[in-house]
């Protein structure tokens, strides 16, 4: 969703954005191939590993990386008002800062061990507490549109594969191209004065912004937070779903000049079916991959669409967090965004050589 | 593509004769040199010869032409006077007339002017960020293939860190991080999208590495510079060619979104500022679509115009590719 | 969208039956959306609640904590403090103190508590509860985080009898009467370990005593507050208060003209564009009012600590008075109003906006710094900077005069103002350097900036930001903060300060007031452009009538006092805001069920088509 982000989900591991229409099949990782029989275990423990090394350089170079943001937190904390030098260096000893940078950097990987990741300087609230209240809305509203523009995508992606060349196909390729060369933020915008405001004849049909009203109890509360949730959704699924159709189009065109579609075909099987029982579920295959690695990074770009519409999300956490330096929060934070990457990267290495049946368990 | 596809298969690296140092064009008399340069149109003749055939790559082609023309010739249709809030010679926030085609801003400059003035920058920054993006991972790409060892091991495991890291995200913080300038953009950037290519061209490297004439080339004496440059560039070149048209797509797209989340300079007409300097006058509320619209639309039409040629460069490449034609 | 995959995967030439199940899950769809629609109009049917959106998130719900203008705003609403301003001309009025009185050498101040004022627990509200909040600040350091400036001048707080309070100070001061400081229950937080941590946001509802209590609250989307029916002034009319975080102003306006919202506040003031679109809407209703704030261009005077090390690096050419005067008669303050605030703010002349009449202060004839480019041009030349063969001016140093201008990337006026100052000096031959942030505190406490956009909100008692200019507030070494706002320390400014705060009469202190304007004037550190006005609206079909401060044309956001929301008046319709959500939900998907079933056919028409094709 993000458009810094898409050169490199067009690589992430996986591979095929929507330039690289093709080629192949996107591969979690070399290692994934080929796998010998009863080398799972192995194999799991291996990418385990990995993904525990990863965490732990995010962890170590978000400490640093954010230590080169200008600013003096305390500073900040105290603002205009006057503060004794003492004062200061009481603020200092409170947040740790006066240690030395090794300390402060033992002392920030000790406490992430045992799941503390510090105290946010502009809400005194343990940061933890911070990321954990706007998690499950982040989430809410990536999940969703997760699913639909999966499904969307791989659907429509299928469907263009097996009728290439056709006026749909180019339709939905063009029109996937098109949606994916929109900066999201400017749809939504766009869609809240259509859609939301209202253009003359179009009454405004859904909320501006929020993810609730803050008014309705129970089963009229889960309408209400549904009811925000559209526009959203929407704009996500508009940026996002184009890069899964490509991808498994072109899956499906690659598996399409397999021989044994062709003997399918032979044995008289209905054009459908073949497609159905046989190209279909082997396409997806590499699909899965992208679809995953998708998702993590769907976390971390939601950071536009929430801006637009007000939702309070980690997006939102992150860029209030940015312009203070809350230090502490920004690292919470950008371990969180990273640690969705990798797990994700992680369950679809793990999950490749369960669904590849050439891939032997 | 994949590295890995890239990797794996032979039928899938490069362009299809693009070099093809293993046959030679015999009965030539002129030397070397020339033949080489004979060698290099011919293959650029067919090159276009075969993208002339995807019509969404022409189409592509042909509304960055568009684009690039008007870009290059704002200094004389528009001029920086478009810029002046002093001289400005509407009203604030006139809607679409003879006079505006585009309407006005909140300082009553004329809309359509900036937007032309604009795509400047927004093309200049997109193609700064990509050809940044692009050296960097070419270079580490070409030398994580060529010298493998413990040399190749770091850079690959940078790289893969890279990969993990939330590019936009990062993006944010390095725009935080460094004063706001066109410069800190393009770094921000170029700094986060290169792993890609890294990746690719390393790949790429490995499977030219691969071919004998390169230990022929090895067993006549051509050291690691000779190799890099006369025989892994030249092939890895298409491949870099289509990431570069790719990326700039993402670069274009990356300005405005900064631009967008204020991280742009805020002296400088781009059309992600654009969008920005909308959303503060109100324009969302007011329902002044003028303002909003044409901005977009611009990044969007760059975008796509971009992602299309770098599709049919690919497929040119790789004709296994199933690009609609 | 997964409906579609599933029927699309099934066998070819059932459409029929496919469009009816299709059209039948969407009207399953919209009877679901309709039902359940139904309750939530229903509770909400007898309560009026003013939903205001506001663009501002809650730093913290601690009254000794917060400081954000939203955060405050509720604790004004919540809790009492112990006087408060009248809506109508901002004189001091009781709050939770009756009456006050000083002792004749000015040092011992009384207020009598009222009893009659009760905490939401039962338990009344007593002159120890305000004697233990102010002890608390006094203390320790966490309470005094946001307000521990009131107390510094305190010596002793006492509390005799549960109705009387006494303030012993170390030096006079005329501002007793002037406490922004909420009044806790003591029952409730001396419960409470480290109040340097506790955030207030946990226990619901909040223990209050103010028209207000505090009910819910949901970081970065509501604030919810119930009236408070035993109010002693008398309740509220609204039954509820919400606020509601929007990212951005501009968002607010949307909900507001969509009626999601009763009220949306300018942070600090809606747009030009915004306020002329909404001003041609039925039922909302534009409230322009004078601000209480000025708008200026702040020169580093050489930054500077009370041990006399100086420190930063402001251009040495701005110690000159005449360079100084040249930049600003270059700033063309009428165009400024006229087109960046499009009217909306007045043209700058004194430090204290003219709302503060008593206190407004407008330069002379031969002292006032009008807009003359070429006058400042020939000032300019007259102090030595010249231009050079690119119509450059040069510095002492030899080199073309560059100014670094610090801005809020916040606030789209400074970087509307900076494109023009850009140009207008431009033309004097010098250039500037605008430098957006989002946090300009690190820079400016370092003085590292030659000239900054600066602003501050004006009380009725301008002790505060008068103070902020003498040699006292600044750092006593450059590792401390100082108050002081740009550095700016003179004597004769300094003696007419502490002049005015010794001064118990109100018209003679006013005098004084003035006289510290002109002098500043003079000395062209603090050159206010404008003073914009407070532009917010509200929804007449969902509020009747609410009070402004000062009643004449004041603001209603952000007021000294909780006049606005304790007494607004519902619109008679009762069509409360967010009213129309539920029936807004309702059509809302309905026309997504609409879109559904409309794919749906289109898809079945076109899978029938090809399908064709292909066989």
């Amino acid at each position: 969703m993000s458009s810094v982000s898409r050169p490199t989900t067009a690589e992430a591991g996986a591979a095929n954005g929507p330039g690289s229409a093709g080629a192949g099949r996107p591969s979690p990782s070399p290692r994934a191939r080929g796998l010998p029989v009863g080398a799972y275990p192995r194999y799991v423990a291996g990418r385990l590993a990995g993904a525990a090394v990863s965490l732990l350089a995010v962890l170590v170079t978000s400490f640093f990386l954010f230590r080169m943001i200008p600013g003096d937190p305390v500073k900040f904390m105290t603002g205009r008002r006057p503060v004794s030098a003492e004062q200061i260096a009481v603020y200092r000893r409170e947040f740790g800062l006066d240690l030395p940078l090794w300390q402060q950097f033992t002392d920030y990987c000790g406490k992430a061990l045992t799941g503390d990741l510090g105290t946010s300087y502009q809400f005194r609230a343990p940061v933890v507490d911070k990321i954990t209240e706007a998690l499950p809305n982040t989430l809410l509203l990536t999940g969703t549109a997760f699913v639909l523009y999966t499904a969307l995508g791989v659907f429509l992606g299928t469907r263009s594969a097996w009728r290439h060349g056709g006026l749909g196909d180019r339709l939905h390729t063009g029109l996937a191209l098109t949606l994916y060369s929109i900066p999201s933020f400017w749809l939504g915008l766009l869609l809240i004065i259509v859609l939301s405001v209202g253009v003359d004849p179009i009454p405004g049909l859904f909320p501006t912004g929020g993810m609730e009203s803050g008014r309705e109890e129970g089963f009229a509360h889960v309408v209400d937070v549904a009811h925000h949730l559209v526009l959203p959704v929407v704009t996500l699924v508009a940026v996002e779903y184009g890069q899964t159709l490509l991808v498994s189009r072109s899956a499906l065109l690659d598996e399409m000049g397999g021989d044994y579609l062709t003997t399918a075909r032979a044995k008289g099987l209905r054009d459908d079916l073949v497609r159905r029982r046989h190209a279909v579920p082997n396409a997806l295959l590499p699909t899965v991959t992208l679809i995953f690695v998708n998702l993590g990074r769907t976390v971390a770009g939601v950071i536009l669409v929430e801006t637009v519409f007000s939702w309070p999300g980690l997006g939102g956490l992150f860029y209030q967090a940015l312009s203070v330096p809350d230090l502490p929060l920004v690292q919470g934070l950008f371990f969180v965004f990273a640690a969705a990457v990798i797990l994700m990267n992680t369950l679809a290495d793990l999950l490749y050589p369960l669904f590849d049946p050439r891939v032997g368990r | 593509m994949t590295a890995e596809a890239t990797e794996g298969s032979e039928s899938t690296t490069g362009a299809e004769g693009t070099e093809s140092p293993e046959s030679p064009a015999k009965g030539a008399a002129p030397g070397p040199r020339a033949l080489a340069r004979q060698r290099r149109r011919a293959t650029v003749a067919r090159f276009w010869n075969e993208y002339r055939r995807h019509r969404a790559g022409v189409f592509g082609l042909a509304a960055l032409s568009l684009f690039v023309l008007v870009a290059l010739s704002a200094p004389l249709t528009v001029g920086s006077d478009v810029e002046s809030v002093t001289n400005a010679p509407g009203q604030p926030l006139e809607s679409p007339s003879g006079r505006f085609l585009l309407g006005t801003d909140q300082f009553g400059r004329d809309l359509l002017g900036l937007l032309i003035w604009g795509s400047r920058v927004s093309l200049l920054v997109g193609l700064l960020a990509a050809a940044l993006s692009v050296t960097i991972g070419a270079l580490i790409g070409i030398t994580a293939g060529h010298f493998r060892g413990w040399y190749a091991t770091v850079m690959m495991r940078i790289t893969d860190w890279f990969l993990v890291m939330p590019t936009l995200v990062l993006a944010i913080v390095l725009a935080t991080v460094l004063s706001r300038s066109l410069g800190t953009i393009v770094l921000a950037i170029g700094v986060t999208t290169w792993p890609t290519t890294a990746r690719l061209v390393r790949a790429q490297t490995l499977a030219v590495e691969s071919r004998p004439y390169i230990e022929r080339a090895k067993a006549l004496g051509g050291g690691h510079w000779h190799i890099m440059s006369r025989h892994v560039l030249p092939n890895v070149m298409p491949l870099v060619l289509a990431q570069t048209t790719l990326i700039i797509s993402s670069a274009i797209l990356a300005e405005a979104t900064l631009a967008f989340l204020g991280l742009g300079d805020p002296a400088v007409v781009s059309w992600g500022g654009l969008l920005q300097d909308a959303r503060e006058a109100g324009s969302v509320s007011s329902g002044d679509w003028w303002y909003l619209v044409p901005p977009g639309v611009g990044i969007a039409l760059v975008a796509l115009a971009f992602t299309l040629c770098g599709r049919a460069v690919e497929a040119v490449l790789n004709p296994r590719l199933g690009v609609s034609r | 969208m997964s409906t579609h995959d599933q029927h699309g995967s099934g066998r070819t030439g059932t459409h029929p039956r496919r469009i009816r199940l299709l059209a039948s899950a969407g009207a399953a769809a919209l009877l679901l959306a309709s039902g359940t629609a139904a309750p939530s109009a229903s509770a909400a049917e007898d309560d009026k609640v003013l939903t205001v959106a506001v663009a501002q998130s809650v730093d913290s719900l601690s009254p000794f904590l917060a400081v954000r203008l939203l955060s405050t705003s509720i604790h004004r609403l919540t809790y009492e403090y112990l006087t408060n301003y009248d809506p109508e001309d901002n004189h001091v009025v009781p709050g939770l103190a009756t009456k006050w009185k000083s002792s004749p050498d000015k040092l011992t101040w009384t207020y009598t508590i009222r009893s009659d004022s009760e905490w939401l627990d039962g338990q009344q509200a007593t002159a120890k509860d305000a004697a233990w909040t102010f002890n608390k600040m006094m203390t320790d350091d966490g309470a005094a985080t946001a307000n521990g400036s009131f107390v510094t001048n305190f010596a002793e707080v006492t509390a005799p009898s549960p109705t009387q309070l006494v303030i012993r100070l170390k030096q006079p001061q005329a501002t007793m009467t002037a406490l922004d400081v909420p009044i806790v229950p003591r029952h409730v937080w001396e419960k409470v370990d480290d109040l340097s941590k506790f955030n207030n946001d946990k226990d619901f509802p909040v223990v209050g005593n103010g028209p207000f209590v505090l009910t819910d609250y949901k970081p970065d989307s509501y604030v919810r507050l119930k009236a408070n029916k035993d109010f002693w002034r008398g309740a509220p009319k609204f039954d509820e208060l919400v606020f509601r975080y929007y990212k951005d102003q501009d968002a607010a306006v949307a909900a507001l003209r969509k009626g999601e919202v009763s009220f949306v506040s300018g942070s600090p003031s809606l747009t030009p564009a915004q306020s002329a679109s909404l001003e041609d809407e039925e039922n909302i209703h534009v409230n322009d009012a004078p601000g209480r704030r000025f708008y200026a261009l702040a020169t580093n005077p050489g930054a500077r600590a009370k041990d006399g090390t100086k420190f930063g690096d402001g251009h040495p050419s701005l110690l000159d008075q005449r360079v100084r005067h040249a930049l600003f008669m270059a700033v063309d303050r009428k165009a400024i109003v006229d087109k960046v605030f499009q009217g909306h703010a007045v043209e700058g002349e004194g430090y204290i906006p003219p709302r503060f009449p008593q206190y407004f202060f407008e330069p002379s004839a031969d002292q006032k710094l009008a807009y003359a480019p070429t006058e400042a041009a020939r000032l300019l030349d007259e102090a030595g900077y010249r231009t050079n063969a690119d119509g450059k001016r040069l510095g002492r140093d030899g080199k073309p005069l560059n100014y670094r201008v610090l801005c809020h990337a916040t606030d789209p006026n400074d970087k509307a103002v900076g494109k023009y100052l850009e140009e207008w000096w431009g033309e004097l031959g010098i250039s500037i350097t605008l430098d957006c942030l989002d946090n300009v505190t690190d820079p400016w406490l370092a003085g590292e900036y030659d000239l900054a956009f600066d602003g501050w909100s004006v009380n009725p008692d301008p002790d505060f930001v008068l103070s902020i200019h003498t040699c006292d507030a600044l750092p006593a070494t450059p590792k401390d903060t100082g108050a002081t706002d740009n550095f700016i320390c003179d004597k004769t400014y300094d003696e007419l300060y502490a002049r005015q705060l010794a001064e118990y009469d109100p018209a003679k202190r006013a005098d004084i007031v003035k006289q510290m304007q002109s002098r500043l004037y003079d000395l062209g550190y603090m050159n206010v452009m404008a003073y914009p006005n407070a532009v917010e609206a509200y929804r007449t079909d969902q509020i009747e009538s609410i009070t402004t401060m000062p009643s004449a044309a004041g603001n209603i956001y952000g007021q000294d006092g909780y006049w606005s929301w304790w007494s607004a008046v519902p619109a008679g319709s009762g069509d409360s805001s967010g009213g129309s959500s539920s029936t807004g939900a309702v059509i809302g998907i309905a026309a997504g069920a609409v879109v559904l079933v409309g794919l749906g056919v289109l898809f079945l028409v076109r899978r029938r088509a090809t399908a064709d094709d292909r066989e």
